[in-house]
């Protein structure tokens, strides 16, 4: 639904995008994912037909962005960062507006439906300068959604809201995926572990990871990581320096009370650490295995100087 | 044409919600009867009654409230971020550029429709006469007639140039402030020629005289005269500066 080939976008001498390649497929949600300034809106732009790009490809449901971008821009539900509503409208009254610019036959009855869908159908006739934020972006979302777009496209949409609203568009997205492609950015990690198929990784214009956020992990080769908690004489350095003789082990650091081991790769060293901790005359506490988050992978692949923690 | 159809309505309806559009209509109507009632005041019992002065009052004022409904058009979207929602719908540039230039002209043209009770005013002085034989009116219909095509033309030139300054900028005060400076000079461009020739030579007075906004109605429209040239000329600047602004509106993309 989503084809992104080689997209290159420059602002003055500021190349934005270095080229970036990825793809949605239908019914799959996207998760696009890189700290600011990373050029995520700026993708979204020139996918929404916004901006075009300097050079690449896009094509949004078959349609090319560029050469037929009133056919595909039809395709696509878009909303921006900022909400755009015009505040002096009512609910309603930019609803119908919207889906009239968008030829949406039977506007009243479908808006009503859309309405309903966001849950503000009780809130149809007030002004949009009187409602809180959260319903402003439900409101936003409705009318990305106003004629049924099979592809969405959502930045950063859960930005401004408390958890709760969080909690419900998340959901929300979910429950969308049934009929629609949607693609939506953001730089909260456990939102696209939630809620996503798949994940893009951009930093600085360029895709540094993609696949499913499970896969991530091993493609990106970060290992796995073990907790280890002792009692006895010795303290938390020496044991640190102990664990990190073990074989398959890259190398452990004190961490709370105890130390967390990182392993070179998904070997079970679980009774090795065990042994070396009993062999140095310590009693063993606590030995778990520590998830890496979205978090880490993140910043381990979108630090500024591509540094890891080799020992 | 849906789709202006579609921006039109929207943008015209804009303007009865917002509080700025009932003052400039206040102020602008409250003003022309002020001036009205003066001038037949001062032409009672001497001079026939003329219902231009209504007309060239409605121009004068443009000049200054014009910019006051155009300078939000674009700026405003482009302030609320709603212009980035406008560009990514299925609608071309220039049809959101048309149906904004229609909306406000059409408020305009409402406006200036208001005006027209003061012409019946003077309907019904003028053809009130005892006398039989004077039964026809004393009010000169044909600058009356003439005169309301083109302050409606009027009207809608400086609605077009006030919209184009609205593109340039997302601060509404630079925009009216621009387009109110643009109007004026253009406005008052025909006096150049009262200045002594040694200050303005006389070919500059002449290309000001052409490229004025006054000078296309004052002397041959609220005459009663149309000219083909003076509707040209209003159509002109319409054309340009709604082509400049919907070209504006696409180099946003490139930005």
């Amino acid at each position: 639904m989503i084809e992104v080939q080689n997209l290159v976008k420059k602002y003055g001498d500021f190349t934005a995008l270095h080229g970036i390649s990825f793809k949605a497929k239908e019914g799959e949600i996207l998760g696009f994912l890189g700290p600011n300034g990373a050029g995520k809106t700026t993708t979204m732009r020139i996918l929404t037909g916004f901006m075009p790009p300097t050079s690449g490809l896009a094509k949004v449901a078959g349609h090319d962005i560029f050469d037929e971008s009133l056919a595909a821009r039809e395709k696509i539900g878009y909303l921006p960062e900022t909400v755009p509503l015009y505040p002096d409208m009512t609910v309603q009254g930019y609803l119908e507006f919207m889906a009239e610019l968008r030829h949406v036959p039977n506007r009243k009855k479908r808006t009503k439906e859309v309405l309903e869908l966001v849950g503000m159908d009780q809130r149809a006739k007030s002004l949009i300068r009187s409602i809180s934020k959260g319903m402003r972006q439900r409101v936003g979302l409705a009318q990305s959604l106003i004629h049924n777009p099979p592809v969405l496209i959502l930045d950063e949409p859960t930005i401004g809201l408390d958890p709760a609203q969080v909690a419900d568009l998340r959901s929300f997205i979910r429950d969308l995926r049934t009929q629609h492609t949607v693609m939506f950015s953001t730089h909260i990690l456990s939102e696209a572990e939630q809620i996503c198929d798949r994940v893009v990784i951009i930093n600085r214009g360029q895709i540094v990871a993609q696949g499913a956020p499970r896969d991530l992990r091993t493609k990106l080769n970060l290992g796995s990581r073990i907790y280890v908690e002792a009692r006895g004489r010795a303290d938390q350095k020496t044991l640190a320096n102990t664990l990190a003789k073990v074989q398959g082990v890259k190398y452990a650091e004190p961490y709370q009370n105890g130390v967390v081991v990182n392993l070179k790769d998904n070997k079970d060293v679980r009774p090795a650490l065990a042994a070396a901790v009993l062999e140095n005359g310590l009693e063993l506490l606590e030995l778990r295995p520590v998830a890496i988050t979205l978090e880490e992978i993140f910043l381990e692949v979108t630090s500024p100087l591509g540094e890891s923690h080799d020992a | 044409m849906r789709n202006i159809w579609t921006v039109y309505k929207r943008e015209l309806r804009q303007y009865f919600v917002s509080p700025i559009a009932y003052l400039v209509m206040f102020a602008v109507l409250l003003l022309i009867g002020l001036n009205f009632n003066t001038d037949l005041q001062d032409r009672a019992n001497f001079e026939p009654a003329d219902g231009t002065v209504v007309l060239s009052t409605f121009a004068f004022l443009m000049v200054f409230f014009a910019p006051l409904l155009t300078m939000r058009l674009f700026a405003e979207e482009t302030r609320e971020g709603t212009l980035e929602l406008m560009l990514t719908m299925p609608i071309r540039d220039h049809e959101l550029v048309i149906g904004k230039f229609l909306g406000a002209w059409a408020f305009y043209s409402i406006m200036l429709l208001v005006t027209l009770v003061y012409q019946g005013i003077l309907l019904s002085l003028t053809n009130f006469d005892p006398n039989p034989a004077l039964l026809q009116s004393e009010l000169d219909l044909g600058p009356i007639i003439g005169g309301y095509i083109g302050i409606w033309l009027f009207s809608g030139a400086t609605i077009a140039i006030g919209m184009f300054f609205s593109a340039m900028t997302e601060n509404q005060i630079i925009a009216g402030f621009l387009s109110m400076a643009v109007l004026f000079i253009l406005w008052v461009g025909d006096l150049a020629g009262l200045l002594p020739a040694s200050i303005v030579s006389t070919r500059v007075a002449e290309a000001l005289r052409v490229i004025s906004l006054q000078s296309h109605y004052s002397t041959s429209f609220l005459e009663g005269v149309i000219r083909p040239e003076d509707v040209y000329f209003y159509a002109a600047v319409m054309f340009i500066m709604l082509f400049v602004t919907t070209r504006l509106i696409e180099s946003r993309r490139w930005r």
